[in-house]
């Protein structure tokens, strides 16, 4: 059968089975509410990812889509933000790639308008959304403890111990002591021990792919409990081409594909869309009628707009001790101590994240040495692991120029336009990076390191702000709920509804969210008789819930 | 033009500036004050757009397979690069998949090889791999093949464009692909690493 044939109606469909699609089907399904899960990528089994962690460490990217063309997109700004190692399309998303950092936002990243007098405010605070937080680290199985001085304030403990600091780790500690930096352990959503009928993590090294599942990814931590419901269905290699609406500015369907090309409709009471912060966007463009000319839910014009990523700089230093890099593919230690900066109207936040894999490879070591034969092996043994690594995350405000476009000279598998990314960063970021090195700088210079030097501007895998939330429908897509302000049977979730990014890596924000939009679903409307395990009940009034 | 002053006549002036050997003299001199200018304040600079124009390069032939013959010789050619030994039979196996996988995924690889190969058997006369340990390492040693650091007035010269080709594209190859290897890891004592699970707590301190 092929992709999602057989299948035609739901009570809510939801498109993508990432973070936020994983977290919303489980969260709807053990409900008793009726979904179906459209995911564009294929299944990828926990069997085959030995196999994929082989791969990855020859330089292969074992996520890359079958389907040639499909990821096909084009960039413009001062950065070209690339998309290949950055996203990956199958049941569990970006949570099959991503790091598994779990860091909350801080009560202040919620009000940047407010305290710093840059950028918006966001339309929930960080007490609202805490006891979400809360829920998503006990449903992806977060490993910590809260040893960060500069954390705001957590009503649960985290569900599993922290991991260890690492050996390098006790080269920062040191240094940081000396400089009064505080250094503490970062919270990881891997199994610390074993948990959720996980293993524990047994140092694979190649976190971009966990071959066992330790680290949390939706395919294993949600997706599976929401099949078992019997409420949930998940259609895999199903692409959503479009959206349509009816007379009364709401999704009747949604029109997808399959590797053949060929088109399927399904109806349902109420959409989801939860593609990432690029795939959103650019489907919801993709979806222009009569009723939204310039793309669904897109009255604001501000669907694609204010794309914004984390600015990433990697400081290293050459040490004379050995310091054993890259037995554990994760981070074990970090510092919040300037994530919420006195001037933060005048330059951005940032984390200094203390890595645990830096420095040349043998692989690399060898080829360049000089050496062959016998003395070769000993001069790789003397170079190898003496590099220590600092990785900044830096904060980005959004920028209006920064956006998702629909590139109409280009074209994906099915014949669709691509994404046009356009991405560049300004003095904000610029200063918050160049603070940070210096400070990564002196952390080193203090462990007596040589060689100190600054990597490329890099950017991290977070693709967000492009179909924002607020209160006002003029300045935003979503309202606090993540319904979208023009169409009040879509939803919009995952890091595109971010109004600023903060510091922090945003996959911990994007599952709290889901879940609170799943329980607002499901509370109101189906206390209103919307949605009903019958499946016989009305579509949502327009402006119905808030 | 000034007052009762001779004036030369216009074609002449104009043949002056413009023949052709007097452009071919303006565009050699140019060049040449360029290279000298480059050679004394950016010698580098000058390094880098000579290797990058006359370095051997990769062809864009398409991927393909090896033959039995030709992945002999590049494992024997690889064991005295990489150890200075024959190779037991785990590290010829971890030869044999990268210059596989390479051959068989990236284009111009296969020819790569397939030419090193050619090169090594036909100055053994004889196949490279039947050639004793010592043999081969004499051989490689009398063409340089041991050493991959080519230098720019190498690239200039016409001749030894195949040695050159082996030793600035091929052995760097080869011995980056071992050492990526379990082999590479082995050499640096670690028996875990990226891709081979292990002990979690081992991260922890120092290698025994």
């Amino acid at each position: 059968m092929a992709a999602g044939d057989g299948v035609r109606e739901a009570e809510v469909c939801i498109i993508g089975a990432g973070a936020a699609g994983g977290i919303m089907a489980l969260e709807l399904a053990r409900r008793g509410i009726r979904v179906v899960v459209l995911e564009s990528g294929p299944r990828h089994d926990l069997a085959r990812r030995g196999d994929y962690s082989r791969r990855f460490v020859k330089g292969e990217n074992p996520w890359e889509s079958p389907l040639k063309g499909i990821d096909r997109y084009t960039t413009g700004g001062s950065v070209g933000y690339r998309l290949e190692w950055n996203r990956a399309r199958g049941v569990g998303g970006s949570t099959l790639h991503w790091e598994g950092t779990t860091l909350r936002l801080r009560a202040d990243d919620f009000r940047m308008r407010t305290l710093h007098g840059v950028a918006e405010d966001w339309p929930i605070s960080y007490e609202e959304l805490e006891p979400y937080y809360g829920k998503a680290e006990r449903a992806l199985g977060v490993a910590g403890t809260p040893d960060d001085p500069w954390a705001s304030p957590r009503s649960t403990a985290f569900p599993l111990p922290p991991f260890p600091l690492s050996f390098s780790d006790g080269f920062f500690a040191r240094a940081c002591r000396k400089l009064d930096i505080a250094l503490h352990h970062v919270p990881q959503a891997r199994n610390s021990l074993p948990y959720g009928g996980r293993s524990q993590c047994h140092a694979c090294g190649t976190c971009h792919v966990c071959p066992t599942g330790a680290k949390a990814s939706t395919d294993l931590t949600h997706i599976p409990q929401a099949v078992a419901t019997g409420h949930a269905d998940v259609v895999a290699d199903a692409t959503v081409l479009r959206l349509e609406v009816d007379g009364s500015s709401q999704v009747r369907s949604v029109v997808y594909a399959g590797g053949d090309r060929r088109e399927r409709r399904l109806s349902a009471r109420l959409f989801v869309v939860a593609a990432g912060g690029v795939e959103t966007a650019r489907l919801l463009l993709l979806s222009a009628s009569p009723d939204f000319p310039r793309g669904l839910a897109n009255r604001s014009g501000l669907v694609g707009r204010y794309f914004t990523s984390h600015p990433m700089i990697d400081v290293t230093g050459r040490v004379a001790e050995r310091v054993y890099p890259y037995r554990i593919g994760f981070s074990t230690a970090m510092s919040g101590q300037f994530a919420m900066p006195r001037d933060r109207q005048r330059r951005g936040a940032f984390l200094l994240e203390f890595l645990n894999s830096a420095g040349p490879l043998p692989g690399e070591i060898a080829p360049v040495s000089g050496a062959w034969g016998t003395a070769l092996g000993q001069r790789v043994k003397t170079e190898f692991g003496r590099t220590l690594g600092i990785r900044i995350y830096a904060e980005q405000l959004p920028i209006a120029a920064n956006t998702v476009t629909l590139d109409a000279g280009v074209t994906d598998y099915f014949g669709n336009p691509v994404p046009h990314i356009t991405y560049g960063i300004g003095p904000y970021e610029r200063a918050a990076l160049k603070e940070a090195e210096e400070v990564a700088a002196k952390i080193l210079a203090t462990l007596g390191a040589e060689d100190i030097r600054s990597g490329p501007l890099g950017y991290a895998a977070h693709q967000l702000g492009t179909h924002r939330m607020g209160s006002d429908p003029a300045q935003s897509v979503v309202n606090a709920h993540l319904r979208a302000h023009d169409v009040p049977n879509l939803y919009l979730v995952g890091g595109g509804t971010f109004v600023t990014v903060s510091s922090s890596p945003p996959t911990l924000t994007i599952a709290a969210l889901a879940i609170r939009t799943a329980e607002h679903i499901a509370e109101v409307y189906r206390g209103q008789g919307t949605i009903r395990r019958t499946h016989r009940s009305g579509v949502p009034a327009a402006g119905m819930a808030t | 033009m000034r007052a009762g002053g001779r004036s030369r006549p216009a074609v002449i002036v104009y043949s002056l500036i413009v023949t052709r050997r007097r452009i071919l003299q303006l565009l050699i001199g140019a060049t040449g004050s360029a290279l000298v200018l480059l050679l004394f304040w950016r010698p580098q600079r000058l390094a880098h757009l000579v290797s990058r124009r006359f370095k051997p390069r990769l062809d864009a032939t398409a991927p393909g397979v090896l033959s039995k013959r030709e992945m002999q010789t590049i494992v024997a050619f690889t064991a005295v690069l990489v150890e200075g030994r024959e190779l037991n039979t785990h590290e010829a196996g971890y030869v044999v998949e990268h210059v596989t996988d390479k051959a068989g995924k990236t284009p111009g690889y296969l020819s790569l090889y397939q030419k090193t190969a050619a090169l090594l058997d036909r100055l053994a006369g004889a196949p490279f791999s039947s050639l004793p340990l010592e043999q081969r390492i004499g051989l490689m040693m009398r063409h340089r093949f041991t050493d991959s650091d080519v230098r720019i007035r190498e690239c200039l010269r016409p001749w030894g464009r195949e040695t050159l080709a082996v030793r600035a594209l091929a052995v760097p190859d080869l011995i980056g692909g071992y050492y990526l290897s379990p082999a590479g890891w082995a050499a640096v004592g670690y028996e875990a690493f990226p891709s081979r699970c292990g002990d979690l707590t081992r991260y922890t301190s120092a290698e025994a």
